[in-house]
């Protein structure tokens, strides 16, 4: 197993505030990788600076062996890094289908060939495969501003794999979705993980959906790493349960 | 779209072009001109409505370059040279100057970046005043000529009004083909979550310069047109209240609808013609009448449209799950 994510060291404060604290780890291919810790632990933080979001204030980000901090979103984008949002990231006047092409559309030919090329970039076969993983064949052509906060939760993850990602990373995919379609969106994630070969790293509160998905967890406290292990160990760290999973 | 709703778009176009081109042929000189001026008016204003309607980029800069594009024909067709020459150089300038003024836009949005472009505008208009030896100051530049397509001399109204029809017509198909490739989705994604734009792999600060730089070259193309139109041209047409006229086009129209600026300009350069059998009062009632549309449909004429074709969209689809789920009830 080789390692697509390699972060050493990282470290971000604003002002006084240091958000995250030193933070090494690695993530290998085909992982699934649950970050989980309290609010205002670092974990979005950390998300921003592996991400381009935010500059970090010390340490490395290598994606596949190669070093990418200092990128710009953009261009970690179309190495094959991929992220969804913990608030809706939609674009809510376009349809489902149009979101979906629009989030491949960058990651073939290039400024001309988008210009001249076809109007949907060749994409639609690829987002209408895509809406139908994730169940949204009623949808693709109603504007994404007027799904429900689920759809919408589904349409962001979908989006990030229209690119054809490497590695993807899910802030909360599962805040706010109702429990049946929590079901569905963690057998798409397991599905996709599994086909696409995608390495994931997910951020989420929920503690059954992080353990039943993640093949390994990490948790955070006030920047640090404070255990990464199996989901089991994890669980049973008395550190672990002191500082975030309550008795 | 259903089938019937494109046939009758279609349909809709041919008569609208038809008419363009039938009735204004029995227009005295005066009418002419009037829609001579919203066919030039209109490509400016679609040039602001890529820039501000779809990539969500305010500028108060688009009347320097409807100035830019007016000078440089002036300044090179009373030299001899051929408008197409002038109108090349034109798009180039505006497109290039309009890629530099797109910079600040990358690091300041909204009323500040109007701010920015509204320097620019003044300092354009400066520039077209204060430089005699470039651009006659005060005096203008007059004896503008019109050109002559291939062989056909457009001195008269008439002809010269085709030549400005037929120039929209040709940036109508480049700007509708633009917004419907990627670009213009690209376009849409600026304007909507920039920061979600960039996490999808948009180089926003490309697609940013180059909204800028497309929008500003077509307002150089407007004033290619603009000048052999009034064949006199001084600076004060092209100061800041032109950019604000541009800017009311797109917005009464319908910012980020394709037929918005067609609209909106009709409205700008007709509806004041219209009313002046009102005397003194036209300016005052023409103002009342943005107000008003401005409070009812803040998305502009078409964003009405656009309100009651989604509403019966929706109920058309609710209806339709009814009868879906009606069946489904029904079926034992």
């Amino acid at each position: 197993m080789t390692a697509v994510l390699e972060v050493s060291n990282i470290r971000k404060s604003f002002g006084g505030i240091t958000a995250v604290d030193g933070v090494s780890f690695d993530v290998q291919e085909g992982e699934i990788l649950g970050l989980i810790g309290p609010n205002g632990c670092g974990k979005s933080t950390l998300f921003n600076c592996i991400l381009g979001q935010l500059t970090p204030s010390g340490g490395e980000v290598k994606v596949d062996g190669k070093v990418v901090t200092g990128l710009r979103p953009s261009e970690l984008n179309r190495l094959g890094v991929s992220r969804t949002f913990q608030l809706l990231q939609v674009f809510p006047k376009l349809s489902v289908r149009e979101n979906l092409i629009l989030a491949g559309q960058e990651h073939q030919g290039n400024m001309m060939s988008r210009l001249l090329g076809p109007s949907d970039a060749g994409l639609t076969d690829a987002a209408d495969r895509m809406i139908g993983f994730f169940k949204l064949d009623h949808l693709a052509s109603e504007p994404a501003g007027g799904l429900s906060y689920g759809q919408q939760k589904l349409l962001d993850a979908a989006m990030a794999f229209m690119g054809g990602p490497r590695l993807v990373l899910l802030d909360e995919p599962a805040g706010g979705v109702n429990l049946t379609m929590l079901a569905d969106l963690r057998e798409r994630l397991a599905a996709i993980n599994r086909e696409m070969r995608a390495t994931f790293v997910v951020i989420e509160h929920n503690m059954e959906f992080v353990m039943s998905l993640c093949s390994r967890v990490m948790v955070m406290a006030e920047g640090k790493v404070l255990a990464n292990g199996r989901p089991d160990e994890v669980r049973a760290n008395p550190a672990v349960i002191e500082a975030y999973l309550g008795h | 779209m259903t089938g019937a709703a494109k046939y009758w778009r279609i349909g809709f176009g041919v008569v609208a072009i038809a008419a363009l081109i039938i009735v204004p042929m029995n227009f005295n000189r005066y009418g002419l001109f009037i829609l001579s001026q919203w066919a030039v008016m209109t490509i400016a204003a679609m040039g602001l409505n890529l820039t501000l309607g779809y990539a969500g980029q305010v500028s108060l800069a688009q009347g320097a370059f409807v100035g830019i594009g007016a000078y440089t024909a002036a300044i090179m067709t009373t030299q001899g040279m051929p408008l197409v020459a002038a109108l090349g150089v034109a798009v180039m300038l505006c497109f290039a100057i309009g890629w530099i003024l797109g910079y600040p836009a990358l690091r300041v949005q909204h009323h500040y970046l109007a701010f920015v472009t509204l320097a620019f505008s003044t300092l354009a208009f400066l520039v077209f005043r204060n430089e005699d030896w470039l651009t006659k100051g005060i005096y203008g530049i007059s004896n503008i000529p019109r050109p002559a397509i291939f062989g056909f001399a457009t001195n008269r109204p008439l002809p010269f009004y085709y030549v400005c029809l037929g120039s929209l017509g040709i940036v109508s198909v480049m700007v509708w083909w633009l917004i419907r490739s990627p670009w213009g989705r690209a376009f849409v994604a600026l304007r909507e979550n920039p920061i979600r734009a960039l996490s999808l792999g948009i180089d926003t600060r490309r697609y940013t310069l180059m909204a800028f730089a497309i929008g500003s070259a077509l307002g150089g193309v407007t004033g290619t047109l603009y000048a052999p139109l009034t064949q006199y041209i001084d600076p004060v047409p092209f100061n800041l209240s032109l950019s604000l006229d541009l800017l009311m086009m797109v917005i009464v129209g319908g910012a980020g609808f394709f037929l918005g600026p067609f609209l909106g300009a009709m409205i700008a350069v007709l509806l004041p013609e219209w009313l002046r059998f009102t005397e003194g009062y036209y300016l005052m009632l023409y103002a009342v009448a943005v107000i008003l549309l401005l409070i009812y449909s803040p998305s502009g004429i078409l964003g009405i449209a656009d309100r009651y074709l989604t509403e019966r969209r929706t109920k058309a689809a609710s209806a339709l799950r009814t009868v879906a789920k009606a069946r489904l009830e029904a079926a034992p």
